[in-house]
């Protein structure tokens, strides 16, 4: 059997189980509300964590997949966990938490000299992904950055727009305050 | 030495993960997740109780010394003046129905932001005095006594809810953690414990009227400077009347529209559609605020500076009050102006509108009308002469904004103006909007940049709902009707939708308004090129 018809029974069971793992990252109390609610808009964490768990396992199993797609299906998660107040580990680690699971789904198949290297593929393709979300925290990060300063500079732009008004010696048109 | 950790290790490494049972599971005062706090000096001009220097990272709050007592007594005395919250306390069943329902709870999922354990915080302090079991069982019913540790909670959750009252639309008892919040935070006021964002406004509004306490000639030509925009827009100079007596009408909006972008935008749509109808208006210098600043503080904060607006009136001998968009400066008319400084002075009567004649008999106790409902009300009587097509490449979505959604019922009106002024109009999913919308995730003075980072988890949901219909229908902005929104939305679209522009409801009727007397329209009110403008007819 090679890898994609291994991954093909085994798909959902994957799935499943990281999205367990991704939720127990999550206190307790809160878990119920994120694994029981199914609408992306009402729990969306919990759809975020769906969408990108079954993005991930289709590029882990090696299946022709295009960049951009795989991007998309892990890009809110990875913007919620960007600003989770988590390190920058814990907010991408979850990535990793595929290993356990393919080493106890998928590598019992693979463990013979004939399939191993291509066990080891899986792998790497998880070193490739956690590259790409790693790519993605720090753009969402310089984002959150970009924003804080955009957003100081709005609240008072026509205050700045004023103050630099009186300092011109431009005419200020029906202008009567000081500075002129 | 020790062994490397796996990273299943270092994922649950955190500190809030659930080893303690979650009443003693502490908050982190991490940067980025609380605001920064007041300054002493503006507390003292403002009587504050106990104005103190302080800092929220920092072990010792350097409460005073009778800190306990104070809380004691200022949460009894509340009991005793709120009926609501003495019933709040006591009904909620903890059937959970509230607690997927707020924002910050989706966005951060932290469990102490569920509704019924925000306000389990407080409950469980009311439970050892004022219930039989908890006297003699304590903790196993879930009470406990004051401590420092326990103040420093309450204030990190109460400064994690936008009071914005979508939890309370699902509770089966009406519950409205909301005012629970707003109980916690007059509480924490007593022992000298607020932040910067909301006490430096609250002092500007108080002795100077807007709230970057700006003086008064220097307002007055900012606003000048916005109206010689419009005519570089339009060809035309609106009129700018302020502090003027024996007008009609006394036009008060949030003075956050004078000062930010894109609320500029907004107030020159305001500007531009009063010219066109002629109003007899003024502004007021003084009462420039309409924002209550004071609602984030405490009842007497909130009822001081909504009062300043009817002084206002009185002193300008206005017979109605238009107000702007605005979110909680219609929450406090609605639910609170009233029992704060009812009934409206003598000279003040039922606002009509001078261009329809229509009565807006539901203003009949505050006289104070929503622009909203003022320029629907045009419409349906065919009193604008509207091109919709210079909307044309914007197709648009309405955020609610709570309070005017929640606390007003304003579900309607923005959007059958949208519809005249905008030829492509999309709701974003059913769940997200009208009295269920989501909160931008900054209301209640949480629009402060220092907490960006929980900004953009809170706001989550909105943006989410956002992005589906920009990725579904092309939505490229976004409208609403509160200046806090006009703030607070742009960097949620920059961090969540990219792309979407935010904009208020009459920024897009003055784009759209056909004026009498016109130049040639080549440009929106950002000055950026109108669609549909040819390059044939500019020759
Ligand atoms: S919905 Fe109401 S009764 Fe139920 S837990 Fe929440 S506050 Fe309590
Ligand atoms: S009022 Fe809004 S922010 Fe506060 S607990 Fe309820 S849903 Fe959350």
């Amino acid at each position: 059997m090679n890898t994609q018809q291994i991954f093909r029974d085994k798909t959902d069971k994957i799935v499943k189980l990281w999205v367990e793992a991704v939720i127990n990252c999550y206190p307790d109390r809160s878990r119920p509300a994120l694994s029981s609610n199914m609408d992306p808009f009402t729990n969306p964490v919990g759809g975020m964590i769906r969408e990108a768990a079954q993005g991930l396992v289709l590029a882990i199993s090696g299946a022709d997949i295009q960049i951009e797609q795989i991007k998309k299906s892990i890009e809110r998660l990875i913007k919620i966990r960007a600003v989770q107040a988590l390190s920058p580990g814990e907010a991408i680690g979850i990535i990793y938490l595929f290993k356990p699971i393919l080493r106890a789904e998928i590598l019992p198949q693979m463990n013979k000299p004939s399939s191993f290297s291509e066990y080891l593929d899986i792998e790497s393709r998880l070193d490739t992904l956690a590259m790409m979300a790693f790519d993605l925290y720090v753009r969402d990060r310089e984002v959150l950055a970009d924003i804080r300063i955009k957003e100081i500079r709005n609240q008072y732009a026509e205050l700045k727009r004023w103050a630099q008004n009186l300092n011109s010696n431009a005419p200020l048109g029906t202008f009567t305050g000081c500075g002129n | 030495m020790a062994k490397l950790p796996t990273p299943q290790m270092l994922m649950a490494s955190r500190p809030d993960f659930p080893k303690a049972a979650w009443l003693d599971t502490k908050p982190l005062f991490a940067p980025g997740s609380y605001c920064y706090p007041e300054k002493k000096d503006t507390m003292e001009l403002l009587h504050m109780p106990n104005p103190h220097d302080w800092d929220p990272s920092a072990e010792d709050w350097n409460l005073p010394e009778n800190w306990e007592k104070i809380l004691c007594d200022a949460f009894e005395e509340r009991l005793e003046k709120h009926r609501s919250l003495k019933l709040f306390m006591d009904i909620c069943v903890r059937c959970g129905a509230c607690a997927d329902k707020c924002h910050f709870f989706l966005g951060t999922n932290d469990p102490k932001n569920m509704p019924v354990l925000r306000a389990e915080l407080l409950r469980s302090l009311y439970r050892r005095d004022h219930a039989m079991l908890g006297k003699i069982l304590g903790r196993k019913i879930g009470a406990r006594k004051w401590d420092k540790e326990v103040v420093k909670e309450l204030f990190y959750y109460a400064y994690q809810c936008t009071e914005c009252r979508r939890c309370s639309l699902f509770c089966p008892y009406g519950i409205d953690t909301a005012e629970i919040t707003a109980i916690v935070r007059e509480l924490m006021h007593e022992v000298g414990l607020g932040i910067h964002w909301i006490m430096d406004p609250v002092k500007n509004c108080s002795f100077t009227g807007n709230h970057l306490g700006i003086q008064p000639h220097s307002f007055k030509e900012i606003v000048e400077m916005l109206a010689d925009d419009c005519e570089t827009v339009t060809g035309i100079r609106p009129k700018t009347p302020f502090n003027e007596k024996g007008h009609e009408i006394l036009f008060i909006t949030p003075s956050g529209d004078v000062f930010a972008d894109p609320g500029i935008y907004t107030f020159m749509g305001y500007l531009l559609l009063f010219h066109e109808l002629d109003l007899d208006y003024t502004f007021s210098t003084y009462a420039s605020e309409g924002g209550n600043f004071g609602s984030f503080t405490s009842f007497n904060m909130a009822k001081k500076l909504n009062a300043k607006m009817y002084a206002e009136a009185k002193r300008l001998g206005v017979k109605w009050i238009l107000g702007g968009e605005c979110g909680h400066m219609w929450r406090v008319i609605n639910q609170y102006m009233e029992t704060y400084n009812g009934p409206t002075p003598d000279n003040m009567v039922v606002p009509t509108s001078p261009i329809t004649g229509t009565v807006f008999k539901h203003a009949a106790a505050t006289k104070m009308v929503h622009i909203t409902e003022f320029t629907a009300d045009l419409i349906r009587h065919g009193k604008l002469n509207l091109d919709p097509s210079r909307n044309d490449h914007i197709i648009t979505t309405f955020h609610d904004s709570c309070n005017p959604a929640r606390a007003m019922g304003l579900l309607d009106e923005p959007r059958y103006i949208l519809k005249h002024v905008c030829n492509h109009f999309v709701e974003m999913p059913e769940n997200t909007i009208r009295e269920q919308t989501f909160c931008c995730g900054a209301g209640s003075g949480l629009n402060t940049e220092e907490i960006m980072e929980l900004r953009m988890r809170s706001g989550m949901p909105r943006g989410n709902a956002l992005r589906y219909v920009q990725q579904k229908f092309g939505v490229n902005h976004m409208a609403c009707v509160c200046a806090i929104d006009r703030a607070t939305l742009p960097p949620l679209a920059d961090y969540w939708a990219p792309g979407v522009n935010v904009s208020g409801v009459h920024e897009l009727v003055a784009n759209a308004l056909v004026m009498k007397g016109e130049g040639k329209r080549t440009m929106d009110l950002r000055q950026e090129d109108l669609p549909n403008v040819d390059a044939e007819e500019d020759q």
